[in-house]
């Protein structure tokens, strides 16, 4: 307890008089950044009044009232109407308009005589969230344009209205989005994402402060208090601060932008401290196995980022080549993701979530292994020398 | 031919400063190769196939079976587990072993048989947009099959057959064309944006480690000729500027001609169309990242900068979220950063075979850009300087 609190002084020392702070407050702005930034630039949840538009080719009363209903649609706003396919396409190629539906002359006339005109509805499938649900919408109107005509078809032929319904719609599909009515894209990407900023801030930070630690020849003298107190010394100031941020964070997310949370709030808490804790531990250990600084810097910035990637949280793990599949466990990112969806949007407990606290826990380990690896270095190298800096350039 | 020397001087120092950093190296050929195949790997199976569902029959009926044999038939979804009632489905869906759940209730048969309309519920995994999309869209075609055959059977009863029941199941019939990537896959739509910020990221982090080094040994001076220190500015940027964009060329070529074709992205478009988009983009990005990394101090601080901002430039570039969606103040600050036209030309141009004439503005944009960040990466070189002399 006493080395602890001999290893926590040091560091405190070292964070208020080396101008280390510095580093501390930019990233901790940086994380506010993020905040702000995603959460003001998805503002809409879905994006609405997409630009589409039509290509008239009919000009018949017909093709107007298809444009004004689609018009009328919540997801798409018709920015124009053009009377060439060609115009369209160029429009689309422009990225004036993510959709167009094309409406062939003679399309009023094919109705009214039962001779099928064929609508063609385009869309950008170039960029994946617009061009689906500008074209969700479009595809909704051509089919109620279809339910509309058989309902004056069978109103003609004598049926009721309760007839007609059953006739043209047998089944209905009630569709539940759980946790989720709206399909709002903010909880899908930002209840993942910004965690897994804040843990790739708290990546690079330790790489950074060990890699000083090394640069000035330190190392031991930082390790001399025994590998664990030193190691808990050195990183507490750091967890508490930004386990504190990500717990604000999660307030922010689930309480001031009310995404849904089922579960237990400091279930999330935990899981975020974890995070932070397992995010602090990987990096002590990147740093020790990558004795060059700069360059486990460099490695860290690569796994850091893939950590987005890999976590599964927007293109599915289980759709992955195999191979990597199991590749996806070394990023603590990945068992957060898995654990805090599964509170969020589905409410579990402690219960069915143990083996994500446990895979965080077993990241801590590697923090040990790599605070073990770095006394052994230190022991190697005399302590008032400072490392010389391998890349140094050669200049003219 | 003074001025041309002196370009050259500069050229030969800046190269020979590249080659002997090993770090810069690393990014500059290393992680622009290493980069476009684990994201190749990751996303190579393109789609989000065959979801695992359960389903709860409650109606144990023909029709319902039918519907869930059709559902097992949709490339999305597989009919993993057929569950006794919800409770039991849920439990799976919270161990995360689905991702969709249907129930047919209890009168989804009788209701058919009564002509009225049935009703299927269908529950979503809202953890991933793709699971999201991908069970709606099995659900939805396969209800709309679905629709077509009991329509018709209930037309034959109220007297409506052959060619007439055709024509009035679908009076409007409609084709879907899913124009540049027929697919509709993940790679096609999220790569070819990657492609391009790693070409600006690395150029980023190359530069300011090559610059934040040259803080850190306080050499900024020496790397430059005594006779160009004073009013020579302009010459030494485009130097310098010229040996990055050279050593790019092969590394353009690869990443943004060759992986393409090599991934089986969408390449449909005119590489004349896509060289003469890419040169203005190149030589802004260039520009951009000398303007700014001359205010890196350290080597570090330029890596932590360039992952930051990594992912907030592939947000604001409108690839994700559409650009027309974004609020007008991040809208206009993307207009700042090269990488938002870059990946919005090389997308048009690339995946959707637009010509030069079609991403204009992208490319004027670019242009224009050029010519400012040359400007002030020439007052940034006073400024580096005179932060030496403090």
């Amino acid at each position: 307890m006493h080395t602890f609190i001999i290893s926590l002084r040091r560091e405190l020392k070292r964070l208020w008089s080396r101008g280390q702070s510095r580093y501390l407050i930019l990233t901790s702005l940086g994380l506010v950044f993020c905040y702000v930034f995603f959460l003001t630039l998805m503002d809409e949840g879905q994006p609405q009044r997409l630009p589409i538009a039509i290509v008239d080719k009919d000009g018949s009363y017909l093709s107007r009232r298809l444009c004004h209903e689609i018009n009328a649609c919540q997801g798409v706003r018709v920015v124009n109407v053009y009377s060439s396919h060609t115009a369209a396409r160029q429009a689309m190629q422009r990225q004036e308009i993510y959709a167009f539906l094309e409406i062939p002359a003679g399309t009023y006339n094919d109705v009214l005589s039962f001779t099928r005109p064929h609508l063609v509805l385009y869309s950008n499938n170039a960029y994946l969230l617009s061009g689906a649900l500008s074209y969700r919408t479009l595809a909704t109107i051509s089919n109620l344009a279809s339910g509309a005509v058989q309902r004056e078809v069978l109103r003609k032929k004598g049926l009721n209205e309760s007839q007609i319904m059953g006739l043209i719609q047998p089944i209905e599909l009630d569709t539940h989005l759980i946790s989720n009515p709206m399909a709002n894209y903010q909880p899908y990407v930002l209840t993942t994402m910004l965690p897994g900023m804040l843990g790739l801030f708290v990546l690079l930070l330790t790489v950074y402060m060990v890699g000083v630690e090394r640069r000035e020849g330190t190392l031991s003298q930082w390790l001399a208090a025994g590998a664990l107190p030193a190691l808990l010394g050195k990183m507490a100031p750091y967890t508490l601060w930004f386990s504190l941020l990500g717990v604000i964070g999660n307030l922010v997310l689930f309480g001031w932008c009310g995404f849904e949370l089922h579960g237990s709030f400091w279930l999330v808490a935990l899981f975020t401290i974890l995070l932070v804790m397992a995010m602090q531990a990987t990096a002590v250990f990147l740093s020790a196995i990558i004795p060059d600084a700069h360059l486990s810097t460099c490695f860290a910035a690569i796994y850091g980022t893939l950590a987005f990637t890999m976590s599964g949280f927007s293109y599915p793990v289980t759709s992955m080549p195999p191979a990597l599949q199991g590749f996806s466990l070394i990023f603590p990112l990945r068992h957060y993701y898995m654990a805090v969806s599964r509170i969020s949007l589905f409410g579990s407990g402690f219960a069915s979530c143990y083996w994500q606290v446990a895979a965080l826990l077993a990241f801590l380990l590697t923090g040990l292994v790599g605070t073990l690896l770095l006394t052994r270095q230190a022991a190697t190298q005399p302590s008032s020398q400072p490392t010389i800096n391998p890349t140094v350039n050669p200049s003219i | 031919m003074n001025v041309l020397k002196d370009i050259w001087d500069v050229y030969v120092i800046e190269l020979r400063r590249v080659l002997c950093d090993k770090g810069v190296m690393l990014i500059f050929f290393i992680a622009t190769l290493i980069y476009p195949l684990i994201f190749g790997a990751i996303y190579k199976n393109e789609l989000v196939r065959n979801l695992p569902v359960a389903v709860v029959d409650e109606s144990r009926s023909d029709a319902s079976r039918r519907f869930i044999h059709k559902l097992d038939a949709t490339p999305e979804l597989r009919v993993d587990y057929h569950c006794c009632n919800m409770e039991e489905a849920r439990h799976l869906m919270e161990q995360r072993n689905i991702n969709g759940i249907f129930l047919f209730p209890r009168d989804y048969d009788q209701r058919l048989s009564r002509h009225e309309t049935a009703r299927v519920c269908l529950f979503c995994d809202m953890s991933s947009f793709l699971y999201y999309r991908g069970v709606l869209s099995a659900a939805s075609n396969v209800l709309l099959d679905e629709l077509q055959q009991i329509e018709l059977q209930r037309y034959s009863l109220v007297g409506i057959t052959g060619e007439s029941a055709d024509e009035l199941i679908k009076p409007i019939p409609y084709d879907d064309v899913k124009l540049y990537s027929p697919t509709g896959g993940f790679t096609s739509f999220l790569v070819p944006a990657l492609l391009v910020l790693i070409i600006h990221q690395t150029l980023f982090l190359g530069i300011g480690i090559l610059f934040g080094t040259a803080r850190e040994d306080r050499e900024t001076l020496r790397v430059i000729p005594p006779r160009l220190r004073r009013d020579g500015r302009p010459r030494v940027v485009i130097g310098r500027a010229l040996a990055y964009l050279l050593l790019y060329v092969p590394v353009v070529a690869i990443d943004l001609v060759l992986i393409p074709r090599l991934f089986d992205l969408p390449h449909i478009g005119r590489l004349t169309d896509l060289c003469l988009f890419l040169l203005p983009f190149m030589l802004a990005t260039i520009f951009f990242c000398m303007t700014v990394c001359s205010f890196v101090r350290e080597r570090d601080t330029g890596i932590v900068t360039c992952i930051f901002f990594s992912v907030i430039l592939l947000f604001l570039s409108g690839a994700i979220w559409p650009a027309c969606n974004m609020p007008p103040f991040w809208r206009t600050l993307s207009y700042l950063f090269p990488s938002t036209h870059g990946i919005q030309g090389f997308i048009r141009i690339n995946t959707m075979g637009s010509t030069l004439a079609g991403v204009k503005f992208e490319y004027l944009m670019l242009w224009l850009q050029t010519a400012l960040y040359f400007v002030t990466s020439c007052f940034c070189l006073r400024f580096a300087k005179q932060f030496r002399l403090k």
